[in-house]
């Protein structure tokens, strides 16, 4: 036979299996082990080709085994993973990382291989980790829980020691969506009732306003018209900061508690221009 | 933090209304059922008609009681601070703000835009004033507590107490 046979032993074929199943052997090709890599490292071409032959019964690949077995291409794929990895309701996605102890552990509790990572597989397995990563980078406006974090030098971090942004229960865009939409309102109506940490989290956005207007140029207009809603609240805004902040170095607003909401017993504030 | 600041001050009702007084008479206001404590918020509906303004004191005391709104008629442009709602003089102590006279007649809070505070502010009297009658504050808005109670020798406040309303949205506007 003129082919090379690296991921039989590993996949033995199973009591009643499809012999129509698909073959991840270039069977065609000349026995060289550059060509079988090759065609390890890109499963979407393996899953082209479907030549059964029934005198190769050494090792099949059951799709599902194969599915299974690689990260993240698909995201029914990644959930399968995840629930193998933890017995998490949402499903879960890598961290960007890609040390031995990840690829290992990844590999070794997915249903496909019952046995360690052979240096093939741990190949095959990196290479679509490193295809999945840079697809997984992308921002997705969603409520999926990282397993773990990192911080900017790149290192798994599992706590939250520092990070100083509010998230605010909500996805990132929704987050600054709600946070223009309460400045706006602030500067419009002078005090607003809102949640306590919404409101903590506005100062800064209202102080930003409030500085923009206190230069007064064209840029900065431009600039607080790019994020107030209401474009007469920023006329309105840069006419009269000059004259009711103009002594005052920050702290434009003011929050004061009051009682909590009778719905859900959220902790209520006023927050209101000083 | 659990030291105790004042909710007035927190309120900043002392400093633009008043200034730093000791309280020393017990005032209770409430619209019909609802009470009325510092900071809370009472709708302009509930809050048309005059509250019931009970007080402390001895019985030949006489006390004054005004009403006022300093953020109208936009907290962050108060550009009428403030705007007067009632005033009632001769109050007898001990009893509530019917038994006076009414200088300025009761007015409900109406505020067009944003949270408005509401602030009742309760001063002793040392006469029975009757020139009061003579001389009702000309216009309600541009009313300053202050020159007021200098005006009238009324000194520091002995009570104040202060709500929150809004203006409540109009049942009818179509959603779109």
């Amino acid at each position: 036979m003129g082919y090379v046979d690296i991921l039989g032993p590993y996949f033995p074929a199973q009591h009643g299996d499809n012999p129509n199943a698909i073959r991840f052997i270039a069977e065609a090709s000349p026995p060289n082990p550059h060509s079988s890599a090759r065609s390890t490292s890109s499963p979407m071409a393996a899953f082209a080709s479907t030549s059964p032959s029934p005198a190769i019964s050494a090792s099949t690949w059951r799709m599902e085994s194969l599915r299974a077995a690689l990260p993240a291409l698909r995201p029914s794929a990644s959930a399968a993973i995840g629930a193998g990895l933890r017995p998490r309701k949402q499903a879960v996605r890598l961290g960007a990382s890609a040390s031995p102890f990840l690829r290992s552990s990844f590999v070794s509790t997915s249903s496909a291989s019952s046995s360690a990572s052979p240096a093939s597989v741990s190949s095959a397995v990196s290479a679509s980790l490193a295809f999945s990563y840079t697809s997984s980078f992308s921002v997705e406006s969603s409520f999926e829980h990282r397993l773990f974090g990192t911080d900017v030098r790149g290192r798994i971090l599992a706590m939250r020691h520092g990070k100083r942004i509010p998230r605010l229960g909500r996805p990132a865009d929704q987050r600054k969506a709600l946070l223009r939409g309460l400045t706006t309102q602030l500067l419009k109506h002078g005090r607003i009732k809102t949640t306590k940490p919404r409101a903590k989290a506005m100062r800064k956005w209202v102080d930003k306003m409030i500085t923009l207007a206190k230069d007064g140029s064209l840029h900065k207009r431009r600039q607080a018209l790019g994020y107030i809603y209401e474009k007469h609240i920023v006329h309105a805004l840069f006419a009269e900061v000059p004259d009711r902040y103009g002594e005052r170095p920050g702290g434009y607003t003011r929050i004061i508690p009051t009682f909590p909401r009778r719905g859900d017993n959220a902790p209520m504030a006023y927050i209101e221009l000083v | 933090m659990s030291r105790f600041v004042d909710p007035l001050v927190v309120g900043r009702v002392i400093g633009e209304v008043v200034d730093l007084f000791v309280p020393s008479v017990a005032m209770a206001v409430s619209y019909g059922a609802k009470d009325v404590s510092n900071g809370c918020h009472v709708k302009p509906s509930m809050a048309a008609d005059q509250p019931l303004v009970r007080i402390s004191g001895r019985r030949n005391d006489l006390y004054t009681l005004l009403m006022t709104d300093p953020d109208a008629p936009s907290p962050s442009d108060p550009t009428m601070r403030e705007y007067l709602h009632w005033i009632v003089m001769n109050i007898p102590g001990g009893t509530d703000a019917t038994k006076g006279d009414v200088v300025v007649p009761y007015m409900g809070p109406q505020p067009p835009v944003g949270i408005h505070r509401y602030v009742l502010v309760l001063f002793e009297q040392k006469s029975r004033l009757v020139d009061g009658y003579a001389s009702p504050p000309a216009d309600r808005p541009y009313f300053n507590t202050r020159a007021f109670a200098s005006n009238h020798e009324l000194g520091l406040p002995v009570a104040v107490v202060y709500f929150n309303s809004q203006r409540e949205p109009s049942g009818n506007r179509r959603r779109r």
